[in-house]
């Protein structure tokens, strides 16, 4: 299952600073995974943690600590997973993410 | 003498360490009944296992696209859920033909520890796999709160309501087939007995051609366990790609129940339906799997180190839990192809810090005790139900 950046979404572009963060966002990505890659797979604003990147709640946890580690205490994560209903998990989107993040870290 | 129903789930490696246990007990004296599915139960159990049959949810196949979270609702809302409904009167049935003094309930089937509360009938838990234990979804409470709300719906029909406990753990005993050497820290309740694993003495599969490796080679093991046939095609074609561009100093045995390598049998790799596991990884170099737990129990009981690709379920924790003890590499099962799955082969076959690692926690899993351990542990319990300690009612 691949993610193809698709310029005509429906999401809206991301601006100066969600582009900002999206790029802080993949490198933590790749940070915490290195020993299992993300291989070619693009990381957009649509991309979903769970179906499209096959992240497990163990590695959303990593993650949660990783960009405690970059934004330090500007941005809440645990704040913002714990608020998480399980239906909303599974639909996580990078695109959600970057929004939380970019809505605080200003 | 004392008599202990043990209640199971169909799925054998949930089984298989209480077919331990339980021949241990038996061993000792006691007597054992099983409460479960019947068919999957007499290939495991044996002939002369006493089997009162539970009925189990038909239509169990899970979409097998279902990861992470999505496949945790899966499990908990169309499977265990539904099992506990379903396995109930067999269990009570059970109860009252055989008339046990302790229910040995697995952690998965809930009926067990519901049926044992609202009969008051001592009860330990089975933890086959620590998943359980782990601080997994400790970032995400609304799931945990989740779990907790099936739980109580549950208990509300199948339980004693005013117990306030969470099931999956018993108050007074839970037996857990790992040590901390492999989970690490973890958040097991104070009643937790790590006991390290139980391996049955189950008949080894059919003849396997010994004769076709190579002493001179690595022996590597690969196998996705029993329930993941039907996901399994693309990984295990990789795998046998990345062992045959290693065959001058690699071999391959592959589990391979579906036949997708249609029966390969050269020099390189080794197809078969089933492989005598156990005797294999006497002389495994690296086990390739899918880090369901007791496949990684296992191939730590004999010091041998793994390359993990969790599919889902415990995997992923299982499978953090290798990597931390540093006695194994994570791939991605969904997108390892035979590069990455070969990197990571030559990584534990080259870096003596794996093995080295899987010999540490195999010392621990020996000093656990394993079955005679649990045997004894659910000895004690019973001794003490009779002086009227434990906190059941």
């Amino acid at each position: 299952m691949t993610t193809t950046p698709a310029p005509d979404a429906v999401t809206p572009l991301p601006g100066a600073d969600e582009c900002a963060v999206l790029a802080e966002l993949t490198e933590a990505l790749h940070s915490v995974l290195p020993e299992i890659g993300l291989e070619d797979t693009a990381v957009t604003m649509d991309t979903r943690f769970v179906e499209d990147l096959d992240l497990e709640s163990i590695d959303l946890i990593t993650l949660t600590g990783e960009l405690g580690r970059r934004y330090g205490d500007r941005v809440d994560f645990p704040a913002f997973f714990a608020s998480l209903e399980l239906a909303e998990i599974i639909e996580l989107s990078v695109g959600q993410l970057v929004r939380y993040i970019a809505g605080r870290a200003g | 003498m004392r008599r202990f129903l043990f209640v199971v789930p169909p799925l054998v490696g949930h089984i298989n360490p209480a077919v331990a246990v339980a021949a241990e007990l038996t061993g000792r004296g006691h007597r054992v009944a099983w409460a479960g599915l019947p068919g999957l139960l007499e290939e495991l159990a044996g002939p002369g296992a006493g089997i009162h049959p539970c009925e189990t949810p038909r239509d169990l196949h899970r979409p097998p696209e279902l990861r992470g979270v999505a496949a945790l609702r899966f499990l908990w809302q169309d499977f265990l859920g539904p099992l506990a409904l379903a396995m109930a009167p067999g269990v009570e049935r059970a109860v009252d033909a055989f008339h046990p003094d302790v229910i040995v309930a697995d952690q998965q089937a809930l009926a067990g520890a519901l049926t044992a509360e609202r009969l008051g009938i001592p009860c330990a838990t089975s933890a086959t796999t620590s998943a359980e234990f782990s601080a997994a979804l400790a970032g995400m409470p609304k799931v945990e709160e989740w779990i907790h709300g099936l739980l109580a719906g549950l208990r509300g029909t199948l339980g004693d309501p005013s117990r306030t406990h969470d099931p999956r753990f018993s108050p007074d005993l839970v037996l857990a087939f790992t040590t901390t050497a492999l989970t690490g820290e973890c958040t097991a309740p104070a009643q937790t007995r790590f006991v390290g694993p139980a391996l049955d003495r189950r008949p080894e599969p059919a003849p396997f051609p010994w004769e076709r490796l190579d002493p001179g080679r690595h022996t590597v093991l690969v196998s996705l366990g029993t329930a993941n046939t039907d996901i399994g095609d693309r990984f295990l074609t990789e795998c046998a790609a990345a062992v045959r561009e290693r065959a001058r100093h690699v071999q391959a045995v592959i589990a391979d129940p579906g036949g997708v390598l249609d029966g390969t049998a050269d020099d390189a790799v080794l197809a078969v339906k089933r492989m005598p596991q156990l005797a294999l990884l006497r002389r495994a170099s690296a086990v390739v799997c899918h880090a369901g737990h007791n496949t990684v129990a296992e191939s730590l009981l004999r010091g041998v180190p793994l390359v993990v690709a969790p599919i889902r379920d415990d995997q992923p924790v299982i499978a953090a839990q290798v990597t931390t003890a540093g006695a194994g590499i994570r791939i991605r099962f969904g997108r390892s192809d035979r590069h990455a799955i070969g990197a990571a082969l030559d990584g534990v076959l080259t870096d003596p810090r794996y093995r080295e690692a899987a010999r540490r926690v195999r010392e621990s899993f020996r000093a656990a005790g394993g079955a005679a351990a649990a045997a004894t542990h659910l000895e004690e319990f019973t001794a003490s139900i009779r002086q009227g300690e434990p906190g059941t009612p």
